[in-house]
C-alpha cells in the first residue's frame, strides 16, 4: 500500500502549521554553541532565531536554532566551525532523501537524487547536462558544472544554497562512486 | 498581457521588466542580453518562440538575479505584488525562484483581489512554495516532473527533498494516476496538472485527461530546460485563447516533436531544442 506511512492530512488552511512545516532545527550540545550558531548564522544574511526545541526533537541542550529548512545546505556550511548535532525538520516528514537513481544510455549515465538529476559522458566523466529542482541556485550550478568533469566541480553544497543544491550535490556523489568504480580515472 | 516571472543565474542582476525579444540565440530585455538557458530565460524563449509563430504579442518578463541568496526572488515577488493592479495580466507564469512562504502567501491574495483574475501557472520553486504554503488549488496549471509529482502527492513534504522514501522509491509510470489523486486528495494539486516523464499526462480533479507517449526521446529527460520549454509553450498557448487541457498536450507534444526533429543525445543543450520549435510549430502542430 503506497500511503501506509502518512498521517492523516492537515488542514491547507492552517498557515501556521505551514510556516511550521518550512522550519527546521539545529540542534546543539551546549547553549554556548547555540548561541555563537545564531550569531554566525545572522551575520551571514540568513534568518534565524533561538527557540526551545520541543521534547520529541530534544538532543543535547535546550536551545536550539530554528531555520528556513530551503537554506539548510547554506546554513550548515555557515556551521562548519561549530559541532552542531543535527538538522532536523520542526514538524512534517523526516530526513532528506538519500536514495539514489542511476539510468544508463548508450554513452552516458544519468543519476537522480529526488527532484534533480545528473548526466555524465560514461568514460570521461565530463558533465553533460543537470535537470530538474527549481531552487534559485539551481540554474547557477548547471551552468557552472557544465562541461566539467565530475571530480573537478565545486561541489553543490559547497556553493548552493537550497535544498535542491544538496539533492544536486548526492547526484554528483552518487556519479563520483560510479564513475571511479567504472575506472573512470 | 502574458508576464512570465522568475530569477535569472546572474549575481548583481536588478530587476528588469519589459517585453522580451529575440537576438540570435540569447534573449534582449531592455537593452540586456539574457541567455537562453535552462531555467526562467528557457521557458521565457520557448513562449516567445509560440507568439512569433502566432503574431502574437511577445510575452512581458519579470526577472532579476538571483544564485540561491533568495535576494532577486525577494524583488520578484515584491515587485509583483506592488505591481500586479496595473499589469492587469491574462495568463501569469510563475517560475524559479527561493519558496518563500510568507511572500507567496501575500501574492497569492493579492492575485485574488485583482478586477480580472489571471490565469495562474507555476512551476519549479514556485510550485513548491505554491503547495507548501496550502495554496496550490489557488492555482490552475502546475507542471511537475515525476518526483515533483510524488511531493505534491505527499501532504507533509515542504520540499521535494523530504519527500516520503516509500513514495519516492515507489514512483514510476504506473503509479502517476495514484499520485495524481493523492495530490488532489491532498490539496496539493492546481486545477490542471500535466505530469512530465517517460509518458506525459494531462490531469484534472476528475483524472487523467491525455496521454502523450511520442515521438519517444528518452534523452530529453537529461537536458536541463525541457521542462521549462514546455512550461513556457503552454502558458503562451493559453494565452492565446486555448483551453487549459489543449495547451497542455500540444506543449508536451511539441516538445517531444522538437526532440525528435534533430540529433538529440542526453549531451544536447537546451538551446538547441528551442531553436527547433519554430519549424515543429510550422510544420507539425496545427490547431485549426
Amino acid at each position: 500500500m503506497l500511503w501506509s506511512k502518512k498521517k492523516a492530512r492537515t488542514e491547507p488552511d492552517n498557515k501556521a502549521l505551514q510556516d511550521k512545516r518550512n522550519k527546521g532545527l539545529v540542534l546543539f550540545d551546549t547553549v554556548e554553541e547555540a548561541i555563537r550558531s545564531e550569531k554566525l548564522v545572522k551575520r551571514s544574511g540568513y534568518a534565524c532565531a533561538l527557540v526551545a526545541p520541543p521534547p520529541q526533537l530534544r538532543k543535547g541542550c535546550d536551545i536550539a536554532l530554528e531555520i528556513n529548512l530551503i537554506e539548510q545546505p547554506a546554513i550548515e556550511r555557515t556551521l562548519q566551525a561549530v559541532p552542531y548535532k543535527e538538522v532536523v525538520c520542526l514538524e512534517g516528514s523526516t530526513q532528506l532523501l538519500d536514495i539514489v537513481q542511476v539510468f544508463e544510455y548508450p554513452e552516458h549515465t544519468m543519476v537522480k537524487a529526488g527532484n534533480m538529476k545528473l548526466t555524465y559522458e560514461t568514460g570521461s566523466g565530463l558533465i553533460v547536462n543537470t535537470s530538474g529542482g527549481g531552487c534559485p541556485d539551481i540554474p547557477y550550478l548547471h551552468i557552472a558544472m557544465l562541461g566539467k568533469r565530475l571530480d573537478e566541480i565545486p561541489r553543490p553544497r559547497d556553493v548552493g544554497h537550497t535544498l535542491c543544491a544538496l539533492m544536486l550535490d548526492r547526484a554528483v556523489e552518487g556519479a563520483l562512486e560510479i564513475w571511479k568504480k567504472g575506472d573512470g580515472i | 498581457m502574458l508576464i512570465i516571472a522568475g530569477i535569472i543565474p546572474l549575481p548583481n542582476f536588478s530587476l528588469l521588466d519589459g517585453q522580451v525579444q529575440r537576438e540570435g540565440t540569447e534573449l534582449k530585455l531592455n537593452e540586456h542580453q539574457i541567455p537562453s538557458t535552462q531555467g526562467t530565460a528557457a521557458m521565457i524563449s520557448a513562449a516567445l518562440a509560440v507568439s512569433d509563430h502566432f503574431r502574437m504579442v511577445a510575452p512581458r518578463a519579470v526577472i532579476a538575479g538571483d544564485i540561491g541568496r533568495g535576494d532577486g526572488s525577494r524583488l520578484i515577488y515584491q515587485y509583483l505584488i506592488d505591481h500586479l493592479p496595473r499589469l492587469k495580466p491574462k495568463v501569469l507564469a510563475l517560475h524559479y525562484w527561493m519558496p518563500d512562504l510568507e511572500l507567496m502567501h501575500q501574492l497569492c491574495e493579492q492575485v485574488k483581489a485583482l478586477e480580472t483574475r489571471p490565469v495562474l501557472i507555476a512551476d519549479a520553486a514556485s510550485m513548491y512554495a505554491a503547495k507548501a504554503v496550502g495554496l496550490a488549488s489557488e492555482f490552475d496549471v502546475f507542471t511537475p516532473d515525476l518526483s515533483e509529482i510524488a511531493f505534491l502527492a505527499d501532504a507533509e513534504a515542504i520540499h521535494p527533498a523530504y519527500i516520503d522514501k516509500h513514495l519516492f522509491e515507489t514512483c514510476d509510470v504506473r503509479s502517476i494516476p495514484e499520485l495524481i489523486a493523492e495530490a488532489y486528495k491532498n490539496q496539493g494539486a492546481a486545477r490542471y496538472m500535466l505530469v512530465k516523464g517517460e509518458s506525459d499526462f494531462v490531469a484534472n480533479e476528475e483524472g487523467i485527461l491525455a496521454s502523450i507517449a511520442g515521438p519517444d526521446v528518452p534523452a530529453l529527460e537529461c537536458i536541463g530546460g525541457t521542462g521549462d520549454t514546455i512550461t513556457g509553450m503552454c502558458a503562451a498557448l493559453i494565452y492565446k485563447g486555448l483551453d487549459i487541457s489543449s495547451a497542455l498536450e500540444i506543449s508536451a507534444r511539441a516538445n517531444r516533436l522538437a526532440g525528435a526533429r534533430g540529433k538529440t543525445t542526453p549531451a544536447t543543450r537546451i538551446s538547441e531544442i528551442i531553436a527547433r520549435l519554430p519549424e515543429v510549430f510550422r510544420r507539425e502542430i496545427n490547431l485549426e
